[in-house]
């Protein structure tokens, strides 16, 4: 499962979309994620589909790592599409075409429309989602979430602002070291005969502590030497740091606010009129 | 001022629950600038202390450590102290905190509020001076350990220190990854005239050096040039340190009762020797 | 007849596991009961993929391993089995010391097998006692010892488990020239008592020449040669195209031998060459 997991990984590309900055990417997310949702018909959401697939296009990601993040959660996708499948609702309007399945279960041409509809939805969420990870770099995303948050500075969270960053930055740096460190350590206690596959729960939760109790250890004394290093590379909380890389909006993201606000504005038009 | 680096009469001691430790007692020793000092000494020979009390991460019981004149114990001037001092350690991986190599060597720039443009030159000079400039934009973790190793020591020379303090910065690397770090440690000494102080039990890394000294329970039992000192392996057998199989191989001889010197490492040079004893017995 | 047979193994590396290992090509050999046998290449070459599928931790994407000329997947069910009989000591093997004692920690291997608590303390007082560790180092925290000693408790933990062929990763790797020296010994020891089958990954081609009876040597996942320590190490020319060296003593020999010196290429070793160069000097029988 874990290798299916190509959600938050950054593919080094340089399009349009990498260019532009986190702050645009992360406000821009949340306003399409809020008008998937806003959007009420088939006509608002096939302006939606139109605009997702062409920064996709735009992103110059290859499709398959969409397809490959989209395989890791297929379960979510088909347990929602069964849940909205069978709920019939009680519709005011009569569905086309009902279908009598055992256990008196039945979907209606509306309950099949309704769950697409769902599906679809779901699927431009997690695509726009990742889109976000694979054209920005953990790090910029760090920064730009920072300096989103940074207003809050001037409620005297300044020092937890940049904390909080700082921890960002430092786990997204060691998630990879960690868990390689996890299946090594893995091994090595397979080596010595340990069973991991086996065993009811209680016994499998068991087995899992020759794993834990090594990787914490190795952990804390990570921590304490990068926490020395820091230091030596004369870190003290952040004051008076200044970033190489500063954020700064350009041409590219007003065209890209611009073209998001007139899909959201279409949305709101369409879901109107009709 | 001819020291960059100057340790008086420093001790260091911690206690243990009621035991006490003395790693080190009435210890001194200056560094030249623009210097190449090697400290060899065994694990727990005290050498890693010794290492961090040479840029104020452990401060002495008592004596001083003076850096470029400044007293590692004033805690004003603390970042002065650690930017001209700067310390490269054994664990590559954990010294980098960013997952782009680029961000991570600007980290300590960015820290010492350096303008934005000062931090990117700064970043790439360093770069460039462990020959990582093109791996600016790749991520630690898809680097070998002797690439890694290299990444931090640009994180510390984009802050423009005086001298680089390395605490056996070989020792978890395979053969390629040793070679690259000493040379670019020398390179760094000849080229960008930094001052440098690298600790490791690997005789042969001492080689380039200007002055070798050797610690031994916390205290300096040989302080001279490596040719003297490798002159002298009975010593450094002693005191638990590597000794390379060419120097392995000249001692042997010499006890045995051939006339050839110990101080010297590489096989060319090694095979010299040898064959300048051979046709003076011939003689 | 092989205790250890290797056919065809290749392993495929699939670009996407997050624990990353190298790929494998066609590889087969087959060792002999009690042979000590060095494996080296660079870094990348394979070598650890390869000794991971020895003890079924990894299996083969083709080809496959006969243990006692039985295929150790023939019964996937009993691949722990196998586990006990063929041990891998991994490199940095203190960082997988977990217990509160080092009792435990040795214990954890054996009690794994389903031995019972007296076959378990029959067993650790066994190999305590061949590699060295004293008694009342058992009821001490692992984590309380120095460097070298929690790199033996780690050791002892697989070697308890009395494996007929063990493997070591790098197991002098960071430890100082008198770790080194207890740690080689241990695994002398160990293969002497148990007429045991020894592989041993390293890159310190001085360490090898002195313990390898055979020397495998891996390029780009492929297996480039297999033979006596003294073939592999006379093919100095090959072994320096693809980024390998022989011993350092070995190199002033040829370099000797390039100045005329008339010198055998197969010294490898401090001993011999001071003994030859001695006679050498004394018998003057060289023709320089």
């Amino acid at each position: 499962m874990l290798k299916d997991i190509t959600f938050g990984q950054y593919f080094d590309n340089n399009s349009f979309v990498h260019k532009l900055d986190p702050r645009t990417k992360l406000i821009l997310l949340i306003l399409i994620i809020v008008f998937i949702f806003v959007s009420q018909n088939w006509i608002s959401l096939s302006i939606l589909i139109a605009f997702v697939l062409f920064s996709m296009i735009l992103s110059k990601i290859p499709l398959r790592m969409y397809l490959k993040n989209l395989k890791a959660i297929l379960p979510i996708i088909i347990f929602t599409m069964l849940i909205n499948l069978f709920y019939s609702g009680n519709g005011e309007i009569e569905p086309a075409w009902t279908l009598n399945l055992f256990w008196g279960l039945k979907i209606t041409s509306i309950a099949l429309i309704r769950a697409l509809y769902m599906i679809v939805r779901i699927l431009l969420l997690i695509i726009a989602s990742a889109e976000l990870t694979y054209t920005t770099t953990p790090n910029s995303l760090t920064d730009g979430i920072e300096k989103l948050l940074s207003p809050l500075r001037f409620i005297g969270l300044k020092k937890v602002v940049h904390t909080l960053a700082m921890m960002m930055t430092i786990a997204l740096r060691f998630i990879p070291t960690l868990i390689e460190e996890t299946f090594k350590i893995m091994n090595a206690q397979k080596a010595r005969g340990a069973d991991l596959e086996n065993g009811k729960l209680l016994q499998r939760i068991k087995a899992l502590i020759p794993i834990l109790i090594p990787l914490l250890i190795s952990s804390v004394r990570r921590a304490y030497e990068l926490a020395e290093a820091m230091e030596c590379r004369c870190y003290n909380g952040g004051e008076g740091r200044v970033r190489m890389k500063q954020l700064k909006y350009c041409l590219k993201d007003y065209i890209a606010f611009l073209t998001v606000f007139a899909v959201c504005g279409l949305v709101i038009a369409i879901n109107i009129v009709f | 001022m001819d020291n960059i680096i100057e340790v008086k009469n420093i001790t260091f001691e911690y206690e243990d629950g009621d035991e006490k430790h003395i790693v080190l007692s009435d210890f001194s020793i200056d560094i030249k600038r623009g210097s190449f000092t090697v400290i060899l000494g065994h694990n727990g020979s005290g050498k890693s202390t010794l290492a961090k009390m040479l840029n104020g991460l452990y401060k002495p019981t008592s004596g001083e450590v003076l850096v470029d004149g400044i007293s590692t114990s004033n805690d004003e001037l603390e970042i002065e102290i650690k930017r001209r001092v700067g310390l490269v350690f054994q664990n590559p991986d954990n010294q980098l905190v960013a997952s782009i190599v680029e961000e991570d060597v600007a980290f300590g720039p960015e820290n010492l509020g350096h303008s934005p443009e000062i931090i990117r030159q700064e970043v790439d000079e360093a770069l460039k001076a462990v020959d990582m400039y093109e791996f600016r934009n790749s991520t630690p973790h898809r680097l070998s350990g002797g690439q890694k190793q290299r990444v931090a020591i640009a994180g510390i020379i984009a802050m423009k220190p005086d001298c680089i303090v390395l605490d056996e910065p070989t020792a978890m690397l395979d053969p390629k990854g040793r070679a690259e770090i000493i040379s670019t440690i020398k390179k760094l000494n000849k080229e960008n005239d930094i001052t440098i102080v690298l600790i490791t039990h690997f005789m042969e890394e001492a080689v380039n050096a200007d002055r070798v000294i050797v610690l031994d329970d916390g205290k300096i039992v040989a302080d001279s040039t490596p040719k003297e000192i490798f002159s002298n392996i009975g010593l450094l057998k002693k005191v638990g340190l590597d000794v390379p199989q060419t120097t392995e191989l000249l001692y042997r001889l010499k006890e045995s009762g051939m006339n050839v010197s110990t101080d010297v490492i590489s096989i060319e040079e090694s095979a010299q020797k040898i064959y300048d004893a051979i046709h003076l017995e011939e003689i | 007849m092989s205790v250890l047979e290797v056919k065809n193994l290749t392993h495929t590396y699939d670009g996407n596991t997050p624990y990353m290992h190298d790929a494998v090509k066609n590889v087969s050999f087959s060792i002999e009961k009690g042979e000590i046998i060095g494996i080296i290449g660079h870094t990348g070459s394979g070598k650890s993929t390869l000794v991971q599928h020895l003890n079924g931790l990894l299996k083969p994407s083709d080809g496959e391993i006969l243990l006692d000329n039985k295929n150790i997947w023939e019964n996937p069910k009993n691949i722990r089995a196998i586990r006990s009989r063929v041990g891998l000591v991994f490199q940095y093997p203190e960082y997988q010391l977990f217990e509160d004692t080092v009792y435990k920690d040795i214990a954890f291997g054996p009690k794994n097998m389903g031995l019972t608590e007296q076959e378990i303390s029959i067993r650790i007082k066994e190999i305590c006692e061949l590699v060295g560790i004293k008694d009342e180092y058992l009821e001490k925290s692992p984590f309380d010892l120095s460097g070298g000693e929690k790199r033996r408790v780690a050791i002892a933990g697989v070697m308890a488990m009395q494996p007929e062929i063990i493997i070591f990763d790098e197991p002098v790797a960071g430890l100082d020239p008198m770790g080194r020296a207890s740690v080689v010994k241990m695994i002398d020891d160990y293969s002497k008592k148990y007429n045991a089958t020894v592989l041993i990954i390293s890159h310190n081609m001085e360490d090898m020449a002195l313990i390898a009876d055979k020397l495998l040597v891996m390029n780009k996942g492929e297996l480039a040669l297999f033979d006596t320590t003294e073939n592999v190490f006379r093919q100095h020319e090959y072994l320096k195209s693809i980024g390998l060296n022989v011993p350092m003593v070995t190199q002033i020999m040829l370099s000797l031998r390039e100045k005329g010196i008339n010198i055998p290429n197969d010294i490898f070793t401090v001993e011999k060459a001071v003994d030859y160069l001695m006679t050498f000097v004394k018998g003057g029988n060289h023709n320089a």
